[in-house]
C-alpha cells in the first residue's frame, strides 16, 4: 500500500503541481508586499512558509495512499469532522463574533469538514449515481449528509463558511437529472417562505441583524468602507500596476485585510491587470486541468471526488474575487492558495494532494 | 438502490458519457465566471484606471462616522426624562497640521487648556496613524465653541464636530429606573451580545438604558468622503444616515416619581437626609409608576466619562448611591410580614378571625423571654386587633402553630424569596428560611426561637421593596401577584409603535379572597383605627390600608435602653411602611423604606403619605402631555379611571 510503485512516479502529475505551486507562490510574493515592513521578513510571511511546509508534508502524506482507500473510510472521517466541530461549539472561545477555532486557535474544524464532506458526498454520489436523481425527494439523503456539518458551522456563527460549504454541496448537483420546473417550485415555495417569515413573524430587529448578515454594506464604515477602498487599489494598478511593493493603497496599509480577503487586491495593484489576469489564468487552468483529472479517472468515486474538490477551489475563489471586485457583498473569505492562513493552505493543500491522487493512479489497477 | 447495480457502477472503468457530458458543463459554467472576472477587471483597471489611480495617489478617502442619537425615554404621559442634546467636539488629525507649536498655543487659549498637554495628547505619530484624527475636547459650553469656530481658518488639521450626547432632564430624577450611559468596556466588547459594537460606542451601562439598549440605540451611519490635501471635502461617494434610536414610553409617573423622590429630603419631613428607597405599583397591572432609590446620582456624569474619584464616590462610599436599593437592596422585612403570617393562620386554620391571644408584653419560650415592642402589653387582641396594633407576642404564638415551613410556603405564594424579573438588569432574590435551607446553608437544625423572629420578619427573613410591593399588590387586587411591568411601549425612528409586555400574572396566591378581604380590613385599620401603628400615612378623604413594620439592625440588646437619638446612626432600625389605596378599589401600592430610619410609622409613614396624598390629587400630569394612555388594567375597567379621582376630589 506504502510502496512507490514506479507506475505512479511515471504518471505523476507535474502539471498539477507546477500550477499549484506558482499559485501558492505569488501568494506568498504577494504577501511579502502586504505585510512589508522595512524590508524584513515578517512574522506572517514566516509563519505562512512554515504553513505551507506543513502543507506540502501532508499532501504527500495524502498521496502515498491509494484514494479507494479513503472511500472506506469516508464515513468515520465525516463522524469526526463533526464531533470537532461539536467540540468547537462547547470549547472554543468566541472571536469576534463567531466561534471556530479549536486548540488554541491552530485549527479550524469548518476547514477539515469541507475535505470531509465532498468524501463523504463523492462515496455517496458514486454508490448512488446521480444521474439517477430525478427527484427532489431523492436529495433527502444527500441533504441529510450535508445538513448536520452545515447546521453545526451556522451555529458557530460563521455564515461565509456556512454558505462556502453549502455551495461546494451543490457543486455536485450539476450531474442530476432534476427537471428545471422542480427547481422553479422549490425557488417559488422558499420564497414565499421567507417573504411570509419577513412580513409576519419575525420582529424588526430580527431583520435587521438578518440583513446584516446578507448584506454588510449596510454598515459603511467597515465594509463598505474596504469595498471602496479596494476597488480604489485595483483601479490604481492600471494595466501594468504599481510595481511591486510600490501600491501606494497597500504600502499606507489603507485596507485593514489586505493580507487576508483583499490579498488580490494587492496583487492588483501592484502587477496591474496583466498580473492580475495571470494569476486568475493559473487558477483557471487548475481546475479545468481538476475536471480533466474527474474525466481520465478510472471510476466514478474518483471523478466524483476530483469534481469536488475543484468545487472547494472555485467556490470561495469566485465569491472572494466577487467581493474584491465590488461584484459581491463583502464576505469574509480567503482566496484559496492566496490569502494568508495556515489552516486553510494546509487543507487546501491536502484537498489538491486528493486529486493528484486520482490524477496518478488513473491507469494502476 | 439494488445492490448489483451499485456493483456494476463500481467495476466499471472509466467514467460514463453522462457525467462526462456534464462535466463540460461545470467547464463551460468555470471559463464564463472567469469570463466575467476578466471583463470586470478591465473596466476597473484600464477604462477606469486613471480616475481611480490619481485618487489612490491623494490617499484621501476618509470614513466619517455618524452617531446616531439614543432615542428618547418619557414617563408614563409622554413627559420626557432621557433625551440627547448636541454636543461640540474638537479634533486635531496630525497630517494636515502646519505650525504644530502655534495651533497648540492658539488652541490653548481657546479652550482654556494647557498647550503642553494638548501637544501630548496629540503626540506625534507616523504612518497612516498621522491620518487619525485626536479628539481633544469633547463637550464644549457654547461660547468656547464659537469662538474656536471663529478661528478655524487659521488652524489647518484642527476642526469641530457635533455628536449626540445623552442628556437626563431631571438630573438624578429616576436615576435608578433610567440607568445611565457610557463608552463600551473592553470587556464587553468581547462578548457576543456586543458583537456589532466598536470601541467608542456609547452603550446602557444600567437601568432601562441596558435593558432596553437594542431599542435606544439605533444605527450609526457613515460617510465615505473624498477630501483634498487641505483637509475639505471634495466629494461624497457614499452616505448612510444614522438612523436614530426608537423611543421608550416607561410606567413611571414624573410627579409622582418626584414627589417620592423629595419626600427623602430635609425640608420635606424634617431632620436629615433619609436613605432608602420608595416602590409605588398599579395593583391591576402591575405598572411601576414610582420607583426611588436613596441616595441618588446623576446619570449626566457619565454621559461624557466619569472620572475615577466620582465613580468612586458613586460605588464605594458609605452610601453607595450606585446601588439600586429598590430592586437589589434586602431587608428583614419586619412586621410588614405579619400579613403573610396571618394569612398562613387563616388558610391553614390554625386561627380564626375570633379567636383571642392574651399579650402580657412577653412571650417565654424554654428560657429566653421574647418582647413585644409595646413593653405593657396589649392585653387581649383578636387578628384585627394584633395587626392594626402590631402586637408580636401574637404572632410569636401564631407562628409557633404554624411551623417555619408551612409560614415559608405562604410567603413563597406571595413570591417572596424569588426574584420578580422586573426589567431593570440587577436584582436581589431576598431570602424566606425553611427547615431545609438551614440544613443546606448551615448543616444546623431549625430552632424553634427562630420560628418566633421568623413570624415578626426577623432573623432570616430578607425582602427586597419592590418584592414587597408586589407582594401587597397581590393582597390588593384579590390574589394575583404580578410581574412589575416597566415599559409601557416604544416606537421605532420609522413612527410604528409596539406595546410593552402585556400584564403578566406571575401566580395566584394560595389564599382565599375572603381571608384576603380580612387582612384589607386589618390594614386599614392600621392607618385609620385609633391605636394603630400607621397613622402617619393618612389621606383625607382617602382609605388607605397599610402596614408597618420596624427592621432590626442590631439585637435589641445592646440598644433597648437608648432613646432614638442616642443610637448610632449605622445601628438604627430599617423603618417600613407598606400600603394600597383605595380600599374599596386599590389603584397604588406604595412601599418605602426608610433605612436606619427608626419605626416603620413615624419614619416611612410620611413618605408613604407624600406620594398617596401626590397621587389622589391629580393622577392627571399638569403640563399637557405628548401622548397620553390610561392605566391598563388587568380585567376590563368598570368605571373611567380619571373620572374616578376628579370625584374624589
Amino acid at each position: 500500500m506504502f510502496g512507490i510503485d514506479r507506475r505512479l512516479l511515471q504518471n505523476f502529475d507535474w502539471m498539477l503541481l507546477l500550477l499549484v505551486v506558482a499559485i501558492v507562490g505569488m501568494g506568498i510574493i504577494n504577501l511579502a508586499s502586504a505585510t512589508h515592513v522595512d524590508g524584513e521578513l515578517t512574522g506572517e510571511v514566516r509563519r505562512q512558509l512554515i504553513s505551507l511546509g506543513i502543507g506540502g508534508v501532508a499532501m504527500l502524506l495524502v498521496l502515498a495512499i491509494d484514494y479507494r482507500h479513503y472511500e472506506r473510510f469516508a464515513t468515520p472521517a465525516l463522524l469526526v469532522c463533526v464531533a470537532l466541530l461539536a467540540a468547537t461549539l462547547v470549547f472554543a472561545p468566541v472571536t469576534r463574533g463567531s466561534q471556530s477555532w479549536l486548540f488554541g486557535g491552530r485549527l479550524q474544524p469548518s476547514e477539515l469538514a469541507k475535505l470531509g464532506l465532498v468524501i463523504a458526498l463523492a462515496r455517496y454520489f458514486h454508490r448512488n449515481p446521480p444521474s439517477e436523481i430525478r427527484r427532489l425527494r431523492d436529495l433527502m439523503r444527500p441533504g441529510l449528509i450535508v445538513a448536520v456539518p452545515v447546521g453545526l458551522i451556522v451555529m458557530q456563527r460563521d455564515m461565509g463558511v456556512a454558505l462556502l460549504t453549502l455551495l461546494i454541496s451543490s457543486t455536485y448537483l450539476a450531474f442530476t437529472r432534476i427537471p428545471w420546473r422542480s427547481w422553479v417550485g422549490v425557488a417559488f415555495v422558499g420564497v414565499a417562505t421567507l417573504i411570509t417569515l419577513w412580513m409576519f413573524v419575525l420582529q424588526p430587529y430580527q431583520q435587521r441583524r438578518i440583513l446584516d448578515v446578507i448584506d454588510p454594506g449596510r454598515d459603511p464604515l467597515s465594509s463598505g468602507y474596504q469595498a471602496i477602498q479596494s476597488r480604489i487599489a485595483i483601479g490604481s494598478g492600471g494595466l501594468l500596476g504599481t510595481g511591486y511593493r510600490a501600491g501606494t493603497q497597500t504600502q499606507l496599509r489603507f485596507l485593514p485585510t489586505q493580507h487576508t480577503d483583499f490579498a488580490f487586491s494587492v496583487l492588483a495593484e501592484e502587477w496591474g491587470f496583466v498580473g492580475s489576469c495571470a494569476v486568475l489564468s493559473l487558477y483557471l487552468m487548475l481546475m479545468l486541468w481538476g475536471l480533466r483529472i474527474a474525466r481520465n479517472s478510472k471510476d466514478g468515486f474518483g471523478a466524483m471526488l476530483a469534481v469536488g474538490l475543484v468545487g472547494t477551489i472555485f467556490w470561495p475563489l469566485v465569491l472572494n474575487i466577487g467581493m474584491v471586485l465590488g461584484l459581491a457583498p463583502v464576505i469574509g473569505v480567503p482566496l484559496p492558495l492566496f490569502s494568508y492562513g495556515g489552516s486553510a493552505l494546509v487543507t487546501s493543500l491536502v484537498g489538491l494532494g486528493l486529486l493528484m491522487n486520482v490524477s496518478m493512479r488513473r491507469y494502476v489497477f | 438502490m439494488p445492490i448489483e447495480e451499485a456493483g456494476v457502477g463500481r467495476l466499471a472503468a472509466g467514467v460514463d458519457l453522462s457525467i462526462a457530458n456534464r462535466l463540460i458543463f461545470i467547464a463551460v459554467v468555470i471559463v464564463l465566471t472567469f469570463g466575467v472576472f476578466g471583463v470586470r477587471l478591465f473596466q476597473l483597471q484600464v477604462i477606469e484606471g486613471e480616475d481611480l489611480g490619481n485618487r489612490a495617489r491623494r490617499n484621501s478617502v476618509r470614513t466619517v462616522h455618524l452617531e446616531a442619537p439614543r432615542g428618547d425615554i418619557l414617563d408614563r404621559f409622554g413627559r420626557e426624562l432621557a433625551t440627547t442634546r448636541p454636543a461640540f467636539g474638537v479634533q486635531v488629525m496630525p497630517a494636515e497640521m502646519r505650525e504644530r507649536e502655534l495651533t497648540f498655543a492658539a488652541l490653548g487659549s481657546l479652550l482654556d487648556q494647557d498647550p503642553a498637554e494638548l501637544s501630548e495628547q496629540v503626540g506625534s505619530p507616523r504612518g497612516r496613524r498621522r491620518f487619525q484624527p485626536v479628539r481633544v475636547a469633547k463637550d464644549l459650553p457654547y461660547d468656547s465653541r464659537t469662538r474656536v469656530e471663529s478661528h478655524l481658518y487659521a488652524l489647518p488639521g484642527v476642526f469641530t464636530d457635533v455628536s449626540p450626547r445623552r442628556y437626563y432632564v431631571g438630573g438624578s430624577l429616576a436615576a435608578h429606573v433610567l440607568g445611565y450611559t457610557g463608552e463600551i468596556q473592553t470587556a464587553q466588547l468581547e462578548k457576543r451580545a456586543f458583537a456589532d459594537y466598536r470601541s467608542g460606542d456609547i452603550v446602557g451601562q444600567a437601568g432601562v438604558e441596558s435593558r432596553y439598549e437594542e431599542i435606544l440605540r439605533g444605527r450609526a451611519g457613515g460617510r465615505n468622503v473624498v477630501v483634498d490635501v487641505a483637509g475639505r471635502v471634495d466629494e461624497v461617494l457614499d452616505e448612510v444616515e444614522a438612523t436614530p434610536g426608537g423611543t421608550l414610553v416607561l410606567t413611571i409617573d414624573r410627579d409622582l416619581q418626584q414627589v417620592a423622590e423629595d419626600a427623602f429630603l430635609p425640608d420635606v419631613i424634617g431632620g436629615e437626609e433619609k436613605r432608602g428607597a420608595v416602590v409605588a405599583l398599579d395593583p391591576r397591572n402591575g405598572d411601576v409608576l414610582a420607583l426611588v432609590s436613596r441616595p441618588s446620582f446623576d446619570p449626566n456624569s457619565f454621559a461624557g466619562g466619569i472620572d475615577s474619584a466620582t465613580w468612586k464616590e458613586l460605588t464605594e462610599s458609605e452610601g453607595r448611591p450606585i446601588q439600586n436599593r429598590a430592586v437589589a437592596g434586602q431587608y428583614p422585612p419586619g412586621s410588614t410580614y405579619k400579613v403573610f403570617v396571618a394569612a398562613a393562620g387563616l388558610e391553614e386554620g390554625a386561627i380564626t378571625p375570633e379567636d383571642r391571644v392574651f399579650c402580657p408584653g412577653t412571650f417565654k419560650l424554654g428560657r429566653r423571654t421574647y418582647r413585644c415592642w409595646k413593653r405593657g402589653g396589649h392585653g387581649s387582641v383578636n387578628l384585627h386587633e394584633a395587626l392594626a396594633r402590631s402586637c408580636d407576642v401574637f404572632f410569636y404564638q401564631l407562628g409557633l402553630k404554624l411551623g417555619i415551613d408551612r409560614i415559608a410556603f405562604f410567603a413563597n405564594g406571595f413570591h417572596l424569596g424569588r426574584k420578580t424579573g422586573i426589567a431593570l438588569g440587577v436584582e436581589s432574590p431576598g431570602l424566606i428560611p425553611t427547615q431545609a435551607w438551614k440544613e443546606r446553608r448551615f448543616g444546623e437544625i431549625w430552632l424553634k426561637g427562630e420560628t418566633v423572629s421568623a413570624s415578626i420578619g426577623q432573623g432570616f427573613n430578607l425582602t427586597t421593596p419592590l418584592q414587597l410591593a408586589v407582594a401587597y399588590a397581590a393582597i390588593a387586587n384579590g390574589g394575583t401577584v404580578l410581574k412589575p411591568r416597566i415599559l409601557l411601549r416604544h416606537s421605532g425612528p420609522d413612527g410604528t409603535v409596539e406595546q410593552g409586555p402585556e400584564p403578566e400574572s406571575l401566580g395566584k396566591v394560595p389564599v382565599s379572597p375572603e381571608h384576603l378581604a380580612t387582612i384589607t380590613r386589618a390594614l386599614e385599620a392600621v392607618v385609620h383605627e385609633p391605636g394603630g401603628t400607621g397613622g402617619r400615612a393618612r389621606v383625607p378623604g382617602v382609605r388607605v390600608a397599610g402596614k408597618t413594620g420596624t427592621a432590626q439592625v442590631v439585637h435589641l440588646k445592646e440598644t433597648e435602653d437608648l432613646e432614638e437619638d442616642e443610637i448610632p446612626f449605622k445601628f438604627r432600625d430599617h423603618g417600613w411602611f407598606a400600603s394600597f389605596a383605595p380600599v374599596e378599589a386599590p389603584e397604588i401600592v406604595v412601599v418605602a423604606l426608610a433605612e436606619h430610619g427608626g419605626h416603620g410609622g413615624s419614619a416611612a409613614g410620611p413618605i408613604v403619605q407624600a406620594v398617596l396624598s401626590r397621587y389622589f390629587k391629580s393622577s392627571m400630569p399638569e403640563e399637557p402631555p405628548r401622548q397620553t394612555e390610561p392605566p391598563k388594567p388587568l380585567d376590563p375597567p368598570e368605571a373611567p379611571e380619571e373620572a374616578a379621582h376628579v370625584v374624589r376630589n
